[in-house]
């Protein structure tokens, strides 16, 4: 039946259940996308009314940008501590949340909500507190590490912003992991502890290589949050103190927007768009590797 | 077979979907492209307006913050006297730049009538804004109130308000720590300063704060620097250019290591030694009002944060920043004003009718006594027309008119480039936070000019 209809028709059903998502897909990522490419090869300042094409100039200018390379070093560090905690943290909840806790629910629900605030009201809130709670808590009880604000020293001031994005999503992968576990099928556990495996071994060669799916998803998920981590770094400690704490998509958008040097910032985005892609992708083939079958 | 359908269906599909975008694309291009179009069409539609009453409605970007109810109950008062005009206020938000914020609008076809800039900004609109230079306040202007603004020959905005800045202090405060009714005139080197700051401690107070924000250290205290050069805005030019070239040598320069000199007597006495990062601008009307500090490095603007914290009865003025221990030395008796807000009249998207009204309301700020009531009672605004003879409503302000009519004004530096504040200033928090001494701030703002386009 479907066969015999026209091919005008079967376009037009396609068109029907994709065309809208397509056309806005096009018009909101591809046409500014490729228009962004274009753009990389101006010297644009973002308002002049007309722009010359400059050729490769501005790519060269990124690599000689040693900020940029500085905050994209930064950037793999605050990366790397915080997909590694995300993820250790939220299994360690997960799995401690399918324990059958009593009240695991409201737990459940607790630790996700920091995933619902906003990451620019989250930096607030937080800058509230390593600035004038901790501060407070540390002189009245005279503890020396809580004793200055945390986001006045370079140092500590990563680490605060490592805290908050690890409560942020710990809660949010938290979730996958819990669905992860569900998932893992109760009669091989069953069959586990016949022949004899204890807790720790049955989640050493069980629950884990089960759960490789899910770690792909997580991992996926923080290692492109992390990298294009904006309103966080922004609202808590806007790049400070004196830019030790500058992110890379921060540093891009103050190139682009701040310093009017639209080009040089969209040819800096592109290149960390292109940084990122690998990464993420070499991430999700190798992972893809260690899944099992149950 | 069927798969190869498949693709040429999904391809079928794509390619219609991208002749629906160009298609959309292409009419935004014109618009923006050619005025022609959009002008015939916004004139077509006042055309039909006119038959109704003439009705116009126009728009303003408002970039400062802290003067929106003024502004909004201004607007009503304009509305009165001109029943046809309706201005709507529209507002940049809270840490964007009205650059950012016009540029966005501009790319989306859809600017305001009217945009509060920066002073430094209003260059790179001129393409799209209007020549102001024909209209009558241009007369009645003080002195180079438009100098930065013209191009060609060509004002290109009206000048808003002045603001100056320099060490706000606490009279009370200061009285009790002088014992006596405290001289300003007095402060004029960094000794004197120094000493001052010495007898606060002495009655028990604390000397000052200083606010740490990158935007009061980068684009207010050390452009005193360069300001300071020279009384002629030649030569200050030149050493901008220096700069910018990389030949200017600011470990050694007398002004620069002056002004680090004051700076390091300021973070002595500083309140918040300990950790002099943490402060934030909220901080400083704070301890200021309460009188808990002396004194405080901020600008006039800060009248209404300072007056909510008042326990001086309103008793508050301007100390200049000095810059040796020589008081005839300029810049040791001058304070730093500049005319710091600009509003400019889109050509672009606006009808005629449109700018017309624009201009009314500009004209209605500066000569209607509603419009001066606004400006100098409502938003504590020192206003830069000659003919606006009402005295500033706020001691801040007072202050510093008293200084630019005594002829004790140096020219803020309103023409530095639009990322200095931030990269310098991060600089400066830098050596405040001792975390680099003055041989490497000089050496970072030397190189941050090199990188200067």
């Amino acid at each position: 039946m479907i066969a015999e209809k026209g091919a005008w028709n079967r376009l037009r059903t396609r068109l029907l259940f994709t065309g809208p998502t397509l056309l806005a897909f096009l018009t909101v990522m591809i046409v500014p996308f490729a228009y962004g490419i274009y753009l990389t090869f101006t010297n644009w300042d973002g308002i002049a009314t007309t722009h010359t094409l400059v050729g490769w100039r501005n790519y060269g200018e990124v690599f000689r940008d040693r900020v940029f390379w500085k905050s994209f070093g930064l950037t793999l560090k605050y990366v790397l501590f915080s997909v590694v905690l995300i993820n250790g943290i939220a299994f360690l909840l997960a799995y401690a949340l399918t324990r059958g806790l009593r009240g695991q629910s409201v737990f459940r629900a607790g630790f996700f909500v920091p995933n619902l605030v906003g990451g620019i009201v989250l930096g607030f809130i937080w800058q509230f507190i390593f600035s004038k709670v901790l501060v407070y808590v540390g002189t009245k009880a005279d503890i020396p590490i809580l004793g200055a604000s945390w986001l006045a020293d370079p140092d500590k001031a990563f680490w605060s912003l490592v805290i908050v994005t690890v409560w942020q999503y710990a809660g949010y992968m938290m979730v996958i992991f819990i669905a992860g576990l569900m998932n893992v099928p109760g009669d091989i556990l069953e069959a586990a502890s016949i022949d004899g495996a204890r807790g720790w071994t049955t989640l050493r060669k069980m629950i884990l290589p089960l759960m490789v799916p899910s770690f792909i998803v997580t991992i996926f998920l923080s290692l492109q949050r992390c990298f294009m981590v904006y309103d966080v770094n922004l609202s808590l400690t806007k790049g400070g103190p004196f830019k030790s704490t500058e992110f890379v998509s921060m540093h891009v958008y103050e190139k682009a927007f701040l310093s009017r040097d639209y080009g040089v910032g969209q040819a800096e985005a592109f290149v960390l768009f292109l940084l990122v892609a690998a990464i993420t992708l070499l991430q999700v083939y190798f992972s893809k590797k260690l899944e099992v079958e149950a | 077979m069927k798969k190869f359908k498949g693709v040429q269906g999904i391809a079928a599909s794509l390619l219609l979907v991208s002749v629906v975008t160009a298609c959309g694309s292409n009419s935004s291009n014109g618009e923006a492209g050619g005025s022609s179009p959009s002008a015939s069409e916004a004139s077509g539609g006042s055309g039909s307006a006119s038959a109704s009453g003439k009705e116009v409605k126009i728009t303003l970007l408002n970039s400062k913050g802290e003067i929106q109810t003024q502004l909004e109950d201004a607007v009503k008062a304009f509305h009165e006297d001109n029943p046809n005009i309706t201005l709507e206020i529209q507002t940049v938000p809270a840490g964007g730049s009205p650059f950012e914020r016009a540029s966005t609008l501009y790319a989306s076809g859809n600017p305001p009538t009217m945009i509060m800039l920066d002073t430094g900004d209003v260059e790179k609109f001129k393409d799209r804004i209007l020549d102001l230079s024909g209209e009558k306040w241009m007369a009645d202007t003080v002195p180079n109130a438009t100098d930065l603004t013209t191009y060609d020959g060509k004002n290109y905005a009206f000048p808003l308000a002045i603001e100056g800045y320099g060490f706000i202090y606490n009279k009370a405060v200061l009285d009790q720590a002088v014992g006596g009714s405290f001289d300003p005139s007095a402060i004029t080197t960094t000794t004197a300063l120094e000493n001052l700051f010495k007898q606060i401690e002495a009655s028990g107070k604390k000397a000052l704060v200083i606010s740490p924000m990158d935007w009061s250290l980068g684009a207010h205290y050390l452009p005193l620097a360069y300001a300071g050069q020279s009384k002629d805005s030649a030569e200050v030019d030149k050493f901008v250019e220096s700069l910018k070239a990389g030949t200017a040598d600011l470990a050694n320069n007398k002004v620069f290591n002056g002004l680090m000199d004051t700076f390091d007597v300021m973070m002595k006495y500083n309140l918040d030694q300990k950790d002099p990062l943490s402060g934030v601008y909220e901080r400083g009307p704070e301890v200021l009002g309460k009188g808990e500090v002396g004194i405080w490095f901020m600008g006039n603007w800060a009248w209404p944060q300072i007056s909510g914290f008042d326990t001086a009865g309103g008793q508050y003025g301007f100390l200049p920043v000095p810059i040796s221990n020589n008081p005839d030395d300029y810049g040791n008796q001058e304070i730093s004003s500049a005319v710091s807000k600009r509003i400019v009249l889109d050509k672009e998207k606006s009808s005629p009718e449109q700018q017309e009204a624009a201009k009314k309301f500009l004209n209605w700020i500066v000569y209607e006594q509603k419009g001066q009531d606004f400006l100098v009672n409502k938003a504590n605004i020192i206003p830069a027309f000659k003919n606006i003879t009402l005295p500033a409503a706020d001691p801040l302000g007072k202050s510093i008119q008293d200084y630019i009519a005594r002829g004790k004004s140096e020219p803020s530096m309103s023409l530095l480039p639009a990322d200095h504040w931030s990269k310098v200033g991060a600089s400066m928090q830098k050596y405040l936070a001792k975390q680099g001494d003055r041989a490497s701030l000089a050496k970072e703002i030397e190189e941050y000019w090199k990188s200067v386009k």
